[in-house]
C-alpha cells in the first residue's frame, strides 16, 4: 500500500489525480494540498511514503519546497510533478533530493508505475541527455560538478560531503546555490 | 495598469498581422510633405499675385512661369520619392532655386521671400536639431549674399526701419528652422516612445496569456487526459475507442498549448521556416559537434502550420543530436504538389526498440502533426542503420489556404 500526498495548486489536477489514484488498487491518496502552507500541517498529519508535488506552485517552486519536504523526518519520497515537456527539470529535482520527475501529461499507467517505484526506493527520471548535462555543467562552477556527478550517481548525501570532506551544512549551502543558478524559468504572471 | 488600453494596443497591432514586429517608420513624413505643399503653393500664390500687381522686375511675366513651373516641378518630384525628400543635394538645388528666383526678382524685399523660406520645411524636419540650425544659417546667408548683390548699400543701412527690415528677413529662417526642428524632434520621440510602450503592452499580454494557458488551461487538459487515461484500462471494448481517440485529442490540445506558450514567449515573428532551422541546425552544430547539413526549402506556411513544422523538425534534430549519437545529420526541405516536406535522417544508433521512459518528445511531435494534418513517419535508415524522421504536410496548409 502506498500512502501519496498531493501538492497542485489547480483544482482540476488535484481532483483528478485524487479520483485516479482511488480507484488503482495498491495506492492511497491521503490528502490534496493546494499550496505551501497546506503542505507542512498535512505532511505531519499523514506521513505518506509519496509525496506527488507540483512543479509550479504560487511562492516557491516544487524543487525548493522538495528540498524542505526531504529535510522533514523520516523524509517521504518525492516524485515531482510538472507540465513541462522537457527534461532540464531532472538535474535541479534530483540535487533537491527528489526521487522521480513525471510528466503530466502522462498516462495513468505511467504515474501508477512512477509511484510504485519511486515508494520501492528507485528512481524515475527523463533521460539526460549529455547535452542536458553539459548545459548544466556550463552554468556551474567548477569545484561543484563533482557534487553534480555524486548526486546523479545516487551516492548518499553523507557520503557526498565526506568524500569531499565539508560539513553538512556547507554542502547543503553549496546545493542551495547550485539550484539557484539551474532555476527552471516558467512564464510568470506575477508581472501583470 | 489599465487593461483596456492594453487590450486596444494589442487588438489594434493584431489587426496590422505581419507588420507585428517592424521597424518603426517615422508616420510623419507625409505630414511635413503637406505641411511644404501648403506653403509653398501659399507663397506662390503670394509671389504670383505681388509680380502681377505691383511691377517689379522687367521680366514679370518669365518670373510667373518659372515661379508656377517650379512650385509644380518640386512638388511632384518631392511628392513622388521619399528618397529625394531626405537628400541633400535635392534640398540644396531647391533652396538654390529659390534664391535664384530671389534674385532675378532685383530686389531682397522680393515676392518670392516665403516661397524660399519653403524650402527650409525638408531640410529642418529631416535633420538633426544642430545640423538644421547650419542649414538655416547657410540660407540666410546664401539671402544676405543676393540682398548685397542686389539693394543692400550704405543708403539701405542709415535708415532704421530699412536696417530693422533686413534683420528681420535674416532672422526668420533660423527661427522657423528651429522651430520645425524642435517640433519633429518631438514627434519622432514620441513616436519613439509610443512604439516602444506599445511593445511593452504587447510582451506584458503576451505573458500573461502564457501564463493562463499554461497555468489553467493546460492543467485541465492534463486532468481530463490523467482521468480518461485511468478510464481507459476499466473501459468496455464499446467505448474503448472513443476514449482513445478523445485521449489522441486531449494530447494534440496539450501539444497545441505549449506551441502557443512556448511561441508566446519567443515568437518566431514570422521569419520563414527554412531559416529559423538552419539557424537552429548551426546553434546544434556548435553544441555538439556533429555535422548538420540543411537542404532545399519549403513552400510558403500559413502561420500555426510553420510553428508546428517548426517545433516538429527542431525536436527531431535535437534527438538526432541527443540521442543518436550520430556524426552527420541531414535536413532535406522540399516542396512538391502534395505539400511539403522536411526529412530529418541521422547516421546514428538508430531508435531504441522500447521507448525511452519518461520521453514526450515523439508523443509531442505526433500530437503537433496531427494537429496540423500533417503525416509522421519514424522509420531506419538507407541500409539498415540511423533513423529517418519524416513529416509531410498536406498540400492546403500553404499560406494561400488562409486568407
Amino acid at each position: 500500500m502506498i500512502r501519496v500526498l498531493l501538492v497542485d495548486d489547480h483544482i482540476a489536477l488535484r481532483a483528478g489525480l485524487t479520483a485516479v489514484l482511488d480507484a488503482e488498487p495498491g495506492i492511497v491518496p491521503l490528502d490534496a494540498a493546494t499550496s505551501e502552507d497546506d503542505l507542512w500541517p498535512a505532511l505531519r498529519r499523514t506521513r505518506p511514503d509519496v509525496v506527488l508535488l507540483d512543479y509550479h506552485l504560487p511562492g516557491r517552486d516544487g524543487v525548493a519546497l522538495c528540498r524542505q519536504v526531504k529535510r522533514t523526518l523520516p523524509p517521504p519520497k518525492v516524485l515531482l510533478y510538472s507540465a513541462y515537456a522537457d527534461a532540464s527539470l531532472a538535474i535541479p529535482a534530483l540535487l533537491a533530493g527528489a526521487d522521480g520527475v513525471v510528466h503530466k501529461g502522462a498516462p495513468a499507467g505511467e504515474l501508477y508505475e512512477a509511484l510504485r517505484l519511486v515508494a520501492k526506493g528507485r528512481r524515475v527520471l527523463p533521460p539526460l541527455s549529455r547535452e542536458l548535462l553539459s548545459g548544466a555543467g556550463a552554468r556551474l562552477d567548477p569545484e561543484d560538478l563533482p557534487v553534480l556527478g555524486m548526486v546523479l550517481d545516487e551516492t548518499p548525501r553523507g557520503e557526498v560531503a565526506r568524500t569531499l570532506r565539508l560539513e553538512p551544512a556547507s554542502l547543503d549551502a553549496r546545493i542551495d546555490r547550485m539550484l539557484d543558478r539551474l532555476r527552471v524559468e516558467v512564464p510568470s504572471g506575477a508581472d501583470v | 495598469m489599465v487593461m483596456p488600453s492594453v487590450e486596444r494596443a494589442a487588438a489594434g497591432r493584431h489587426r496590422r498581422g505581419a507588420t507585428l514586429l517592424e521597424p518603426p517608420t517615422a508616420p510623419t513624413r507625409w505630414g511635413w510633405l503637406s505641411l511644404l505643399a501648403m506653403t509653398r503653393l501659399l507663397g506662390a500664390v503670394v509671389a504670383v499675385v505681388l509680380l502681377a500687381v505691383h511691377q517689379v522686375s522687367r521680366h514679370d511675366p518669365a518670373l510667373i512661369v518659372l515661379t508656377l513651373g517650379w512650385t509644380a516641378l518640386s512638388l511632384a518630384i518631392f511628392a513622388r520619392s521619399e528618397e529625394w525628400q531626405r537628400r541633400p543635394w535635392a534640398w540644396a538645388l531647391d533652396a538654390a532655386a529659390a534664391i535664384a528666383l530671389v534674385w532675378l526678382s532685383e530686389d531682397w524685399r522680393s515676392p518670392f521671400y516665403v516661397f524660399a523660406l519653403t524650402t527650409l520645411v525638408l531640410p529642418a524636419t529631416s535633420l538633426p536639431f544642430r545640423p538644421a540650425l547650419l542649414w538655416a544659417c547657410a540660407f540666410t546667408a546664401a539671402y544676405l549674399a543676393v540682398a548685397i548683390e542686389t539693394e543692400l548699400d550704405a543708403g539701405t543701412l542709415r535708415s532704421s526701419i530699412r536696417v530693422e527690415t533686413v534683420a528681420t528677413h535674416l532672422m526668420v529662417p533660423i527661427v522657423v528652422a528651429l522651430a520645425l526642428a524642435y517640433a519633429a524632434e518631438l514627434l519622432k520621440r514620441l513616436h519613439a516612445e509610443r512604439e516602444r510602450s506599445e511593445r511593452l503592452a504587447i510582451q506584458t499580454e503576451r505573458q500573461r496569456i502564457a501564463w493562463e494557458l499554461h497555468d489553467s488551461a493546460k492543467q485541465r487538459v492534463h486532468a481530463a487526459h490523467l482521468v480518461l487515461s485511468a478510464a481507459v484500462t476499466r473501459a468496455g471494448d464499446g467505448v474503448r475507442g472513443g476514449i482513445e481517440h478523445a485521449l489522441t485529442e486531449l494530447g494534440a490540445a496539450a501539444a497545441d498549448m505549449d506551441t502557443s506558450v512556448a511561441e508566446l514567449r519567443a515568437p518566431l515573428d514570422s521569419r520563414p521556416v527554412d531559416d529559423l532551422l538552419r539557424r537552429r541546425a548551426r546553434e546544434l552544430e556548435a553544441a555538439a559537434g556533429a555535422t548538420i547539413d540543411v537542404s532545399g526549402s519549403l513552400p510558403p506556411l500559413s502561420p500555426l502550420v510553420a510553428v508546428h513544422t517548426y517545433r516538429i523538425a527542431s525536436e527531431a534534430l535535437t534527438n538526432a543530436v541527443r540521442h543518436s549519437g550520430a556524426r552527420r545529420i541531414g535536413v532535406t526541405l522540399s516542396d512538391g504538389p502534395g505539400g511539403g516536406a522536411i526529412v530529418v535522417a541521422d547516421d546514428g544508433v538508430g531508435m531504441p526498440l522500447q521507448p525511452r521512459p519518461g520521453s514526450h518528445g515523439l508523443r509531442t511531435m505526433r500530437s503537433r502533426a496531427e494537429s496540423i494534418g500533417g503525416r509522421l513517419e519514424i522509420g531506419t535508415g538507407d541500409g539498415g542503420g540511423g533513423t529517418v524522421v519524416a513529416l509531410s504536410l498536406p498540400p492546403e496548409c500553404g499560406r494561400g489556404a488562409e486568407p
